[in-house]
């Protein structure tokens, strides 16, 4: 293959996922016609899709530094709650909430990355103990629901600017922000150079457990920031915020194209990843498809997902591997 | 351990490289343990500027714990560490690098996805520098890298592609090549022939013999005797953590010098 053609073939290995999303939104909108193809619902499906979203950037940079966390949904809820509970008990005004929300979500990602960087411990199995104590400790503070939030702290989640949800913007940034610190700052260098190869990164003098702690500080505060989200398209703060959430978080980074090895992956096609999900679950509603169907296409897509990974990556290689 | 061993030099001996040559690193007396095993019992090693010393023993002898000590890796438990006349504590990978000694450890020390630039230059990357932290400048890194492709003879296609996809010698003239790029005044070469062709082995002595007559003091890890000849000026061998023997290159033939170090290690 000549180099032009090779280039061809390179970008569309790596965009792949936002060819995907293009082809399942032209059969459901051919199917479905206006009722799917009108600006409405695709400004939901962005809407919807930017919560779960924010937890895809929270999973893919965890796994891009080759560990992984399943407790991303649940830090959400639990960071939800507390902030919840903090306004209630001690009158705190909204702007400063959100950022409590940020601090908390960090801090509980701090929980994790101490014990996954610093202590070495191995990361499903921590993450794994986190997922069920920060999820049974959102029940253990409250079960039920607060509703009477600051206008502004709810705005992120639920509020427009000049017609669209701000959510999505808060969520584009993030997505930007993320792609541009991980392909572009000296730390988010080594977040790959970790996920790559964590032995060769300490051998050049990169402190990885330092750089693994920060990733699930950064995981954290993103998984933070989805809570508020939720708590606004929630429109109050319930025990049951994120539950469930994990597994599309999950989903979106690898359809996106995020390596589980570690090491590979942008934010970008994470986004793209949960934007097909969002396409999909829209389409199979629209089509009246039954929710229990929904939940077993979406592992069948998952499956798929992890196939065409396998054939990408490995004709990937064989376009690059010198002949 | 059988007397003649001793010949033609004292075991354990150090071993003078000349007038003229300058010492620049100098270890004395290193102990280390790993919980009940004393891994190195007191062992004495140098190195001067312009050679390259053969660090010769098989498996579990204690090479690749003193050259971790020496790179910064891990801490020795007993021990003094000279660098150039000056003792030194060396408590980390960047203050080894600081003082001007790098690492090649291996195949292991190159990271896949990161291009071969971004792999010369992990941790010390060519930066802009802001108020708020530290962007990559790419271009600068990338420029770098081609320049010193050129000066090596690495015929990588280009240095923006994945390490990935470098064969073996490509992988080890990188390593190399990162090592040598930081002006490294002490370069210590862990295996460097390994899974290695035959000609990806010629290149990376072509690399060695270059860093050496850079004035470069190089430390060649190894238990291939027969690899490490050509290129070495004096060999040290080590046997469970203790020095057996520091031999000079001209005073010994590879016969003698194979003879001697089966009958060590019996």
């Amino acid at each position: 293959m000549n180099t032009s053609g090779k280039d061809i073939a390179l970008w569309f290995i790596q965009n792949f996922v936002w060819l995907l999303a293009g082809a399942f939104f032209v059969v459901f909108s051919v199917t479905l016609g206006r009722m799917f193809f009108n600006l409405n619902n695709l400004h939901f499906i962005f809407y919807v899709s930017s919560m779960v979203g924010m937890l895809v950037l929270a999973e893919s940079i965890a796994l891009i530094s080759g560990n992984f966390d399943l407790s991303v949904a649940q830090n959400a809820g639990l960071t939800a709650m507390l902030t919840g509970v903090l306004i209630v008990k001690f009158n705190i005004p909204g702007l400063v909430a959100i950022f409590l929300t940020i601090l908390i979500g960090g801090i509980l990602g701090a929980f994790n990355g101490y014990f996954i960087g610093k202590r070495g411990l191995n990361p499903f199995l921590v993450t794994l103990s986190t997922y069920l104590m920060f999820d049974w400790l959102t029940y253990v503070i409250r079960q039920t629901s607060i509703l009477d939030l600051p206008g502004i702290y709810m705005f992120p989640g639920s509020g427009k600017i000049g017609g669209i949800y701000a959510a999505i913007f808060i969520f584009l940034i993030a997505a930007i922000l993320l792609f541009l610190f991980l392909k572009k700052a000296t730390y988010g260098n080594y977040i790959y150079a970790v996920g790559g190869n964590p032995d060769a990164t300490v051998m050049v003098g990169v402190n990885a457990g330092n750089v693994v702690f920060w990733v699930f500080v950064l995981s954290g505060a993103l998984s933070g920031i989805a809570g508020l989200l939720y708590t606004g398209y929630a429109g109050a703060i319930t025990s049951t915020l994120a539950d469930g959430k994990m597994f599309m978080a999950f989903a979106g980074a690898i359809i996106g194209g995020i390596s589980l090895a570690g090491g590979r992956g942008t934010a970008t096609n994470a986004v793209g990843g949960i934007i097909l999900i969002g396409i999909i679950e829209a389409g199979l509603t629209m089509m009246m498809i039954a929710p229990q169907m929904q939940g077993f296409l979406k592992g069948v897509l998952v499956f798929v997902a992890i196939l065409i990974n396998q054939f990408r990556t490995s004709f990937r290689k064989r376009l690059l591997m010198p002949s | 351990m059988q007397e003649d061993l001793k010949a033609p030099e004292e075991r354990g001996k150090e071993v003078s490289e000349g007038a003229g040559s300058e010492e620049l690193v100098k270890m004395e007396g290193i102990h280390k343990w790993f919980g009940e095993v004393h891994a190195l019992k007191g062992v004495d090693f140098s190195i001067n500027r312009g050679t390259t010393v053969g660090l010769i023993g098989d498996n579990g002898a204690g090479k690749s714990t003193l050259i971790k000590i020496l790179a910064g890796l891990i801490e020795r438990d007993r021990g003094r560490i000279y660098y150039q006349g000056e003792e030194v504590e060396i408590e980390s990978v960047r203050e080894s690098q600081q003082l001007g000694i790098e690492t090649v450890f291996q195949e292991q020390a190159i990271v896949d996805p990161l291009s071969v630039a971004r792999n010369i230059f992990l941790g010390r990357e060519k930066v802009h520098s802001f108020g708020f932290g530290k962007i990559m400048n790419d271009r600068k890194m990338l420029e770098e890298t081609e320049e010193l492709m050129e000066d090596l003879n690495l015929n990588i296609a280009s240095p923006d592609q994945e390490a990935e996809f470098c064969s073996g010698g490509e992988r080890q003239g990188v390593a190399i090549a990162r090592a040598m790029f930081f002006d490294a005044d002490v370069l210590i070469l862990d295996e460097p022939m390994r899974a290695l062709s035959v000609s990806g082995k010629e290149k990376v002595e072509e690399y060695i013999k270059k860093a050496r007559d850079q004035g470069t003091g190089i430390i060649y890890i190894t238990h291939d005797l027969h690899r490490v000849y050509p290129v070495a000026d004096r060999f040290v061998f080590l046997s469970r953590g203790e020095k057996e023997m520091d031999i000079r290159k001209e005073d010994c033939s590879q016969d003698e010098l194979s003879k001697l170090y089966r009958r060590g290690e019996e």
